[in-house]
């Protein structure tokens, strides 16, 4: 962000006396972040008291003690586990996402098939994707990672492609009537244009392409699979009852999640900063 | 001199042959010769916008014909024979003021360095020197506007199409932008059709006025701005000034009245 601090302080120093004004409010990391890290704090606090207060089973709910003892002493396994299912995620994720993003290219050049297309699109996302995992398991073979990488892939291929579709043909009229006024052609309208002008669209999709592949990839998983993935590691360890091994697992898996998460965000604020949601941090 | 835009005998008919028809623009006559600045006036709907995005080839006449430097305006079109600048600047907010400026130039396929040249020069005409590396969100809405404008010279049209650029404005800025549009068309020499709702601004900055009425539009009245050829400041306080807006008022009443 040093580099639009450097912006404002620029512009302030020449638009001094001139018609515009840039709020500025710059708040240190551990200001903005000290609320949620106190409810973090708060939550797991909270939960350790009422598990041992009242003397809670484990098989209900582990205390967060008894899961991170796990978690320390089944780290290195675990870790294996969640690389691999995390192989699964992002493999899926990379699948699903550039055909997402390919096809909505596509189909932005002919309006006509898009508009045939989208009800289809809108209706296959509101399916239950996750209840073929079994067909796809049947189609790739259940120990092989391409099958749940398949379920991925097709879990995440539809909020991207939609929200990609949306982006390119949601374009502001008088945006596309310059680039008429200058006799611009297809090419030059979409890539100067449409693209930019989906770029929001995209990320938000691929923020919530990441966090849906590892559910997809660990649900995929409890369809059965290769044993050494977490998703059949926390069926199993739940089936016999080692409550606290299965919660350390999902515990993992979030981590996992919320990290993939967090990459998408990191590169959105490289990739467009100019946008509002980007910027409006700032503020 | 050849005009620089010649309308003849043009309608627009929307809709044609459905129960909303709506004949838009009546057997319109107008030639705008080299160096005229032109303002059309008249009630909302009277079909001026039509007008200027029929000289910009952005919609067809239903009949008539529309040149453009002696052109059909589709080839004027094709050959960015005109800058265009719309009511809202449309900058796109994903590049900065120079890269907005340089957006024509880049449809033009000119190298980098000669777009960058052309664009800092521009930006210097409409005084945004300095503003380069902003983004269009940091800058005021007239500012904004002043940018659209340099858009709309950079490639060095000869005709300038304007469509209610400072409506959105608010008067202090609208009156220090008239000026400065005056300023640039004086400099560059260039032949201006400039939509507006405001008689003042009208007059303010025109050769002639066209006045236009609704239902269907057509040009009820042309006035002759014969005020010096250079507006400044002083020009709002001369006699003849207040005479030929209270003539515009009483045009556009009429207009608005139908007759």
């Amino acid at each position: 962000m040093a580099k639009q601090t450097t912006d404002q302080t620029g512009f302030s120093d020449v638009a001094a006396g001139v018609d515009a004004v840039i709020p500025a409010r710059k708040q240190s990391w551990l200001q903005y972040y000290l609320p949620s890290i106190l409810i973090f704090i708060f939550a797991i606090v909270t939960w350790e008291l009422f598990v041992r207060l009242f003397s809670i089973q484990e098989f209900l709910l582990p205390a967060p003690s008894a899961i991170y003892n796990s978690l320390s002493l089944n780290l290195n396994q675990l870790l294996k586990l969640g690389w691999f299912t995390t192989k699964e995620a992002l493999g899926g994720f990379a699948i699903g996402c550039s055909l997402g993003i390919l096809v909505a290219l596509a189909t932005a050049r002919w309006t006509i098939a898009t508009e045939a297309l989208m009800p289809f699109a809108i209706a296959a996302n509101s399916v239950p994707i996750l209840a073929f995992a079994p067909i796809l398991n049947n189609w790739f073979g259940v120990d092989n990672p391409v099958s749940k990488m398949a379920i991925v892939a097709v879990i995440v291929f539809f909020p991207v492609m939609i929200n990609t579709v949306r982006g390119l043909t949601l374009v502001d009229a008088n945006a596309l009537e310059l680039m008429a006024s200058y006799a611009a052609n297809q090419y030059d309208v979409l890539f100067r244009l449409r693209v930019p002008n989906a770029l929001p669209y995209i990320f938000n999709a691929l923020k919530v392409a990441a966090a849906l592949s590892m559910i997809g990839a660990i649900v995929s998983e409890y369809f059965g699979g290769n044993r050494s993935a977490l998703g059949v590691y926390i069926t199993q360890e739940a089936a016999q009852f080692r409550f606290a091994n299965a919660w350390a697992a999902i515990i993992l898996a979030c981590i996992v999640g919320i990290t993939l998460y967090l990459i998408v965000l990191t590169v959105e604020r490289f990739a467009i900063p100019w946008h509002p949601s980007v910027r409006g941090e700032e503020r | 001199m050849p005009p620089t835009v010649s309308i003849q005998n043009v309608s627009k008919l929307f809709n044609p042959g459905q129960a909303n028809q709506v004949l838009a623009l009546k057997e319109i006559n107008l030639d705008i010769l080299p160096g005229e600045f032109v303002s059309i006036i008249g009630p909302s709907g009277c079909g001026k916008s039509t007008l200027l995005r029929l000289i910009g080839d952005l919609t067809t006449p239903s009949s008539g014909a529309v040149l453009v430097n002696g052109k059909p305006a589709h080839q004027a079109r094709l050959d960015q024979d005109y800058g265009m600048v719309f009511q809202a600047a449309t900058l796109y907010e994903w590049r900065t003021v120079s890269k907005n400026v340089q957006l024509p130039l880049e449809l033009k396929g000119i190298a980098k360095t000669e777009r960058e040249n052309r664009a800092k020069e521009m930006l210097a005409l409409v005084e945004l020197a300095g503003f380069e590396n902003h983004h269009p969100w940091q800058l005021s809405g007239g500012m904004q506007q002043r940018v659209a404008i340099a858009r709309a010279l950079v490639t060095g049209p000869q005709l300038l199409l304007m469509d209610e650029p400072f409506g959105a404005l608010d008067e202090m800025t609208r009156e220090r932008m008239n000026q400065e549009l005056h300023h640039i068309w004086e400099q560059t020499n260039k032949t201006a059709v400039f939509i507006t709702h405001s008689i003042a601004e009208a007059v303010f900055l025109s050769t002639r006025v066209v006045v236009m009425s609704v239902r269907p539009g057509r040009i009820t009245q042309v006035i002759d701005i014969d005020l010096p050829r250079h507006r400044d400041v002083t020009t709002r306080e001369m006699t003849r000034y207040f005479e030929l807006v209270n003539q515009g008022r009483e045009a556009l009443r009429r207009a608005e009245a139908g007759l």
